[in-house]
């Protein structure tokens, strides 16, 4: 007789934002094995970035990969052309693109620790987390003319300016923000009933993160150092106060840690942006054709933002090569899931933030 | 729980933070990016715009005696404005409005519609080139008999 | 960024050889068309907590030979060489297609002459 029981979670299910389907090897209620398939929303991105549209355009089309991270995707991807373009940003443009990148950090890791809330059962939780969430979402929307898709960084600078009334509505909406965060740690860490579903579930130990190359968040809550901010010196992000979040425990509740600390590091990087902003041109003309490899990493806020472009002095790339930081993480998160009891995979799940759209891109 | 109760009670006093859509209007921020809006009589009719569109929603029809016809599909756009930075006149043949575009229903044609009108776009543009390409070798054929 | 040419049938012991779980972070397994049957495998790793240190092993090849696979070292690199057989139409030992298309969909997009 056959021991073991077969149970799928999705395409479609109910904790779901995105299709993705894992299939559960269960023996009772404890998983003991994990398959998962992530193409139901390939769109063939790169194939179209290095045959319909010119350099120029794709920046426009890689901020369609993903809606909460379009902002991380154009950026990298502008980076990578600028480079090959042999063209170096002055302090005002990548203090504007570093402000954009951190406020979209924030608004990510909102929705991330409302939906891992929701997914507890915490059905009032998440809609005061949405609520909060929507004081980033206006800054955004005031910064870039847009809620979602931002179009705000072009090759050769960005594309609108920050004037001083927006600079006052960054500052009000951030320090109404960071009060809320502060009650928010404040119940995360607390609540009986939250610690019940968080603390001791969905494990990542440091030796498995290693083993697995995991990323992001999910690293830094297993006590692995990794941060593409830190690693990289195209922004100068240590001089705006940054620091870097590191749990140790790997569980729900350290993934929900890092990224409210994130939050709070993110706001007073942000409040040093606006109050410290260098004078200077927001656009300039870059000449030439794209010519040569390039390699370009950012920290999204789910992990590392991998870009990949190679030109040959045409209009038109040979290719750029997306890595999504959701893509690179799936094996460490089949492991998280190996050795859980079944009814808790869809708070764990939540917790990874996974990025379907990116993935499949 | 006396705490609890205390919070349950007011919060029904509190503000909703949500809105009442359609019956109120949502307020949109100010230098929002909204519809590309065209005048006819300030273009110089260069084509910039159409070349840097990335989805392709501007085109010009090419008339056979030389003018050319603008054609927008404002459900394609994704405003992100990148013509009125190319264009040569900004603000006065080309500019970005403050209005949200309504959602596109059948009788539109936001697809079909656009389709018929980007073939008839690159025929009238081919027909043109072709046009010009049979006058030129007429008129050097013009010549040598002038001169003889 | 440092580029070390490799070919497939070292790639196993050259990887063996530099890879150490604790010091280098793999990035993913690329792959670029280079027209006429060739193409360029890359395999990619950062170094952890250090500023801008990128390697990148390449290797050329064509689109019959298989690709020796990188799980028994790391395994997170099953994920990469799926996308490859599915993106390329390569054959890489252990992984099986349709990560991103189905059985109706077009074949290896990502080659030239598609």
């Amino acid at each position: 007789m056959k021991k073991t029981i077969q149970i799928p979670l999705g395409s479609q299910h109910i904790s779901l934002l995105e299709p993705i389907r894992f299939k559960f090897e269960c023996e009772n209620e404890t998983i003991i094995g994990v398959d998962a398939d992530v193409g139901f929303v390939h769109r063939g991105v790169e194939l179209a970035c290095t045959r319909s549209f010119e350099f120029k355009q794709v920046g426009y089309v890689v901020a369609r990969v993903c809606g909460l991270c379009a902002i991380t995707h154009s950026l990298a991807y502008t980076l990578a052309a600028e480079k090959l373009l042999g063209y170096v940003a002055n302090d005002r443009i990548k203090y504007l693109r570093m402000l954009m990148v951190e406020l979209d950090r924030i608004h990510s890791h909102l929705l991330c620790l409302a939906h891992t809330a929701e997914n507890a059962g915490f059905e009032a939780l998440f809609m005061q987390i949405m609520g909060d969430r929507e004081l980033v979402m206006e800054v955004q929307e005031a910064i870039s003319g847009n809620r979602v898709q931002f179009d705000y960084i072009c090759i050769g600078g960005v594309n609108r300016d920050l004037t001083s009334e927006l600079c006052d509505l960054v500052r009000k909406n951030l320090m109404i923000l960071s009060e809320k965060v502060e009650v928010l740690i404040g119940l995360f860490d607390n609540n009986w009933s939250l610690s019940l579903k968080y603390k001791g579930i969905g494990v990542l130990s440091l030796e498995d993160a290693y083993t697995y190359n995991a990323l992001g968040p999910l690293a830094r809550a297993s006590g692995l150092a990794t941060d593409v901010r830190a690693e990289t010196s195209d922004f100068p992000y240590e001089a705006l106060g940054y620091t870097m979040i590191v749990e140790s425990t790997g569980d729900i509740h350290a993934r929900n840690f890092v990224r409210l600390r994130e939050i709070v590091n993110s706001i007073a990087m942000c409040r040093n942006i606006v109050d410290n902003l260098p004078m200077g041109e927001i656009q300039e003309k870059v000449k030439g054709k794209p010519k040569g490899e390039e390699i370009v990493r950012i920290e999204a806020p789910r992990g590392e933002l991998f870009y990949l472009v190679r030109g040959n002095g045409a209009n038109i790339l040979e290719r750029v090569r997306i890595k999504t930081p959701t893509f690179s993480g799936i094996p460490a998160m089949m492991e998280v899931f190996k050795g859980s009891q079944y009814a808790d995979a869809p708070a764990i799940l939540a917790s990874f933030d996974p990025c379907m759209s990116c993935t499949a891109k | 729980m006396f705490k609890a109760m205390v919070e349950a009670f007011k919060n029904l006093f509190k503000p909703v933070r949500t809105i009442n859509y359609p019956a109120q209007e949502i307020s949109l921020p100010n230098g929002y990016r909204g519809l590309i809006e065209h005048d006819h009589e300030a273009c110089i009719y260069c084509d910039k715009c159409e070349k840097v569109c990335p989805p392709g929603a501007i085109l010009f029809y090419q008339h056979e005696e030389g003018g050319k016809e603008y054609h927008y599909n404002p459900w394609l756009c994704i405003y992100c404005g990148e013509c009125v930075r190319a264009c040569p006149k900004p603000d006065e043949a080309l500019w970005q409005s403050e209005t949200k575009q309504q959602s596109g229903v059948k009788e539109d044609g936001v697809n079909e519609g656009w389709f018929v009108w980007e073939e008839a776009c690159k025929e009238s543009r081919e027909a043109y080139a072709a046009a010009k390409k049979e006058r030129k070798p007429k008129m050097k054929s013009e010549e040598p008999l002038c001169v003889s | 960024m440092t580029k070390i040419e490799t070919t497939l049938s070292t790639l196993l012991l050259d990887i063996g050889a530099f890879y150490k779980p604790k010091e280098w972070h793999f990035l993913t397994v690329n792959g670029i068309d280079l027209g006429e049957g060739k193409i360029e495998l890359q395999w990619i790793f950062s170094k952890y907590g250090v500023k801008d240190e990128v390697v990148l092993y390449y290797a050329l090849s064509d689109y019959e030979t298989p690709v020796p696979s990188l799980v028994a070292l790391i395994p997170s690199s099953t994920m990469g060489e799926r996308e490859i057989v599915d993106m390329f139409g390569l054959t890489v030992e252990g992984a099986q297609k349709g990560l991103y298309l189905d059985k109706d969909s077009l074949p290896h997009p990502l080659r030239g002459d598609v």
